[in-house]
């Protein structure tokens, strides 16, 4: 975390970006001393190398946060600049923050049913009841079940009956399949005629005293939830996460108490996708509040790991039954502050006219009207802000792989007693992904996976259309370089280009163990403009061939 | 020929080693990515220091403490002691003297020169989450209150001014039997009225009027105001609500144990709010109506009496503008959703007072038409700013708390 302030807040990626721009010139003069390509790249891992045991906890506060966000950080001007935290060849390394996961490895039904889950569910048999539910929407406790583990509770909104504990369900194994760390979450039931009140279990009360938690407070959240016909209440457990609770991460900025958190999180590239995969769920909630770090030990060093600690704000779920904006707009937006503020409330925003088929487990999620580049969160964040178009379809091609049977087996684990509103969410989530594909795997050219065999072969395949994008003809075109890895110079060979995704390399190439490559590619597609941007794909030759070193979909400033 | 742009790729840690090398000469060159890592997070563990809130965090983190946590300790105060006493500004201090129960002090001074002080005890959560009690002693003074004379027929030309002093205890216990939809109310309240000679540019009471012209003029009455509400509520709050409705019946009993202005009342209101287009637009209706009823060889004083005219009723007229012993009182507004924390509001006022209950319809009904701002949050409208126009000049109303 930074040092911040109200007005310091506004000012932070602005001076880190004259920082860095500073830090370029003086970088300059040393560049000789160091090769484009480490022998180590790409690297795999984004490794924490030094002890951050002196983290301390800090959680801001939600007004504080709101206000900022937007009043402050939406006014805040893109930079442009490249994912930071992202390897040579376009993608995020494994960390603290991220594990790749689906559209990197297979991830089968199997690995999703089961996502963040390592323990077994909770034994509900007995609930010990020992504290408020400090977060979320809504309302909750903390409790151990029979067998003595700690668990936060969340129960269902009464207008919306499995609908917040489905989402939280469901969305925990969509998160975790993209590469977040969550939380171990199960459904389960509550029975008040099995709890026990913890001896020592206390209740924050408005005078800001801790005292004794009672039935009657037991009894003023089950009023306000959905109860079974049975007496019980279902409810969602998350597992207590190991390690020592530090806060919510910022989507700004990086922790002043942690060594290892050197990219600015405007810049970690999963944060920026979150506006893709947000958008996909309906994850409107993106506050601090809703992350958290923990500080854990991991191969025999203290790191701060970093969680997507909440995710119910999903499929439409929301604070109360009549937030229609929702995803729509944020809390507060200039614009249409100003439309409305001026047509007396006659220039309709389209929250107002949207067809949806509710059901009552299931809130305001559609698919139709849906439009990825228009959806907004609650508030807006800065690596919401920050996000280019590279990383929107880095995280695209993530939505991408989710199959229709993966859709429905995640949806499947919301347990829902309709089968109507089971199906019609996969649904949704169907159309929903498949207009992230047309967005965003077409607005950059989409050329992935390159293979640049020892015979001169190069091999690749184009994203959009095996996402199912219309197969346009294509004509893909190579221009061949030799790289100098100490200088950073090319030379020009030569340019070939194929009808289809194999295109042969020229002769001049060099061939020696340890020379580079380099080729743009650029795809000719009508209807696709964009793609003629190139793609330039770095290879180092190797004993036994040629391997991808570096891949650089867009330009480092592209404000 | 061009440079390669590979530089983008974990830039921070390669530009800060690039200065770091510069600074500290005897730092190695690191042979990979992973050294070049480490030595970035290395050379960080210099500077490493705990979260530090600025001022403006720190601010807001206590105002969230205080509105949804309920910590207060001062507070302002912006109610005046009377109606018509214009700006107001005071401050209070809360303080809980148990979890939930809570005593706040406060007063209040008007540009007009109004007083209030007072002491209010609540305790918001009795039996069960099923009752609220409100214990509240004070005193005030308006200085310079207005009266135009009884009925719908005066003029702004025959203001008169009148002071008051008011003493008052009383205590109000609030009931949700089912703790939604149905409220019960009752109260009781004991305060002692002395009415005196009034201040500023117009002309005193009783300059104009004598007591047996004006009933209570001059006079120091105690009261035991005793009120019983039986109302049914389905609004999300009513600090600020877009639908459900309220509907309620008010009994008061004003006893005089010297048996000369002893008087009942009763009060009739609905509110009703028609949400439309998703609650971008509400209608909102109220209607209200005021009946008093005398006692036997009793009169009701003049400055108890029913009223039309202030920033709660017809917002065009001013404070206390008409006083009879019955009242009417419409008003439709068109609120309109320009975002989540403001509204602005179309509305309309209309409304008489009478002397017989037989008069309360839509004949010769006074009325107003204005334009407003209301800045709110989910439960509660703080400021509320409204320009209304009605036959006797535009006025412009400041409140800290929603129309209805």
């Amino acid at each position: 975390m930074l040092t911040s302030s109200f007005a310091s807040h506004a000012r932070r990626a602005s001076r880190a970006i004259l920082v860095i721009t500073a830090l370029a010139m003086c970088a300059r003069g040393v560049a000789t001393e160091r090769p484009h390509f480490y022998p180590d790249d790409p690297i795999a891992r984004e490794g924490e190398s030094q002890d951050a045991s002196n983290a301390q906890p800090y959680r801001m506060g939600s007004m504080y946060e709101m206000a900022n966000n937007l009043f402050v950080t939406a006014g805040y001007k893109p930079s442009g600049t490249r994912a930071r935290n992202i390897n040579t060849i376009d993608e995020v390394p494994d960390s603290s923050w991220f594990t790749n996961r689906i559209g990197s490895t297979r991830v089968t039904v199997e690995d999703l049913v089961r996502g963040p889950n390592r323990g077994g569910p909770p034994d509900p048999s007995r609930w010990v009841v020992f504290r408020e539910k400090t977060s979320g929407a809504h309302p909750g406790f903390t409790a151990k079940d029979a067998k003595g583990e700690t668990w936060f509770l969340e129960f269902d909104p009464p207008y919306y009956p499995e609908a917040a504990t489905a989402a939280v369900e469901i969305a925990t194994k969509i998160f975790w399949a993209f590469g977040y760390n969550q939380v171990e979450s199960f459904l389960t039931t509550f029975d008040p005629k099995r709890v026990e009140f913890d001896p020592n279990a206390t209740i924050r009360r408005p005078s800001g005293a801790r005292t004794k938690f009672t039935r009657d407070d037991l009894s003023a959240v089950l009023e306000t939830v959905a109860r079974s016909a049975d007496g019980t209440y279902r409810v969602i457990a998350g597992r207590l996460i190991p390690g020592k609770i530090l806060g919510g991460f910022l989507y700004d900025g990086t922790r002043s108490d942690d060594p290892n958190d050197i990219v600015p999180h405007e810049h970690r590239r999963e944060l920026r996708a979150l506006r893709v995969f947000g958008a996909w769920t309906n994850l409107t909630d993106l506050k601090a509040s809703n992350t958290l770090d923990t500080l854990v030990m991991e191969n025999g060093r203290t790191i701060v790991k970093h969680y997507l600690q909440d995710v119910g704000s999903t499929f439409g779920m929301c604070n109360e039954l009549y937030e229609w904006d929702l995803s729509y707009e944020h809390f507060y937006q200039a614009d249409t502050t100003r439309r409305r503020l001026f047509s007396f409330g006659f220039a309709l925003s389209p929250w107002q006219t949207v067809d949806y088929v509710e059901y009552p487990s299931i809130g305001k999620f559609e698919g139709d009207v849906f439009d990825p580049r228009k959806w907004r969160p609650q508030t807006p964040t800065t690596a919401y802000l920050e996000m280019r178009d590279d990383d929107a379809f880095w995280a695209a091609r993530r939505v991408a792989a989710f199959t229709d049977e993966l859709i429905s087996a995640a949806v499947h684990t919301g347990q829902f007693s309709d089968p109507a509103a089971e199906k019609y969410l996969a649904d949704v989530l169907v159309k929903r992904r498949d207009k992230i594909i047309r967005t965003y795997l077409t607005a950059v050219n989409p050329v992935v996976n390159p293979r640049f065999d020892a015979n001169g072969r190069l091999t690749f395949e184009n994203a959009a259309f095996a996402a199912g994008v219309p197969d346009d003809p294509a004509t893909y075109r190579a221009a061949w370089f030799r790289f100098d890895n100490a200088t950073g110079e090319t030379q020009p060979v030569s340019e070939t280009q194929s009808a289809t995704t194999t295109i042969d390399a020229p002769r001049g190439l060099p061939t020696a163990s340890g020379s580079f490559a380099a080729v743009d590619i650029s795809v000719d597609s009508p209807g696709h403009p964009t793609w003629r941007r190139p793609v330039r794909m770095y290879f180092r030759r190797g004993a036994s061939g040629w391997t991808l070193v570096g891949l650089e979909r867009l330009p480092e400033n592209r404000a | 020929m061009r440079a390669a742009g590979m530089s983008g790729p974990f830039t921070v840690v390669a530009l800060a080693i690039g200065a770091a090398t510069s600074v500290v000469a005897q730092e190695p060159e690191p042979q990979t990515r992973e050294a070049a890592i480490e030595q970035a997070q290395a050379e960080r563990v210099k500077d490493l220091h705990p979260y530090v809130p600025g001022k403006m965090e720190a601010l807001l983190n206590r105002a969230e403490d205080i509105l949804v946590n309920g910590v207060p300790s001062w507070h302002p105060d912006f109610t005046s002691a009377y109606y018509g006493g214009g700006f107001t500004l005071g401050a209070g201090y809360a303080h809980h003297v148990s979890p939930y129960s809570m005593i706040d002090v406060r007063g209040s001074y008007t540009v007009l020169g109004y007083k209030r002080f007072e002491a209010e005890f609540t305790s918001p959560r009795l039996f069960h989450r099923r009752g609220a009690l409100s214990l509240v002693g004070g005193w005030r003074e308006a200085t310079q209150a207005a009266f135009y004379g009884i009925g719908m027929d005066t003029s702004t030309g025959n203001r008169t001014n009148f002071d008051f002093q008011q003493p008052y205890g009383s205590g109000t216990l609030t009931l949700r039997p089912t703790r939604r939809l149905l409220m019960l109310r009752g109260g009781l309240e004991l305060s002692r009225w002395s009415q005196r000679h009034g201040e500023g540019r117009f002309p005193s009471v009783e300059a104009v009027y004598t007591p047996a012209t004006l009933p209570g003029l001059g006079t120091a009455t105690t009261y035991v105001h005793s009120q019983g509400t039986v109302g049914f509520d389905w609004r999300t709050s009513p600090g600020y609500s877009r639908r459900g409705g309220f509907y309620g019946i008010t009994l008061h009993d004003y006893t005089d144990p010297d048996e000369k202005f002893g008087f009942r009342q009763l009060d009739y209101e609905v509110v009703q709010h028609f949400p439309i287009l998703r609650e971008a637009w509400v209608i909102s209706l109220r209607g209200e109506a005021q009946t008093s009823y005398t006692k036997s060889n009793q009169q009701i004083p003049f400055f108890l009496l029913p009223y039309v005219g202030s920033g709660s009723t017809l917002r065009g007229f001013i404070s206390h503008r008409f006083r009879d012993q019955n009242r009417l009182l419409l008003q439709a507004e068109w609120r309109i959703m320009v975002n989540r924390f403001v509204d602005t509001a179309v509305f309309y006022d209309a409304g008489k007072v009478t002397a017989r209950r037989a008069d309360l319809d839509f004949n010769g009904l006074k009325s107003d038409y204005g334009f407003g701002v209301r800045f709110h949050g989910p439960f509660l409208t703080p400021l509320r700013v409204e320009v209304a126009k009605g036959p006797e000049g535009a006025r412009l109303v400041f409140a800290t708390q929603p129309i209805f």
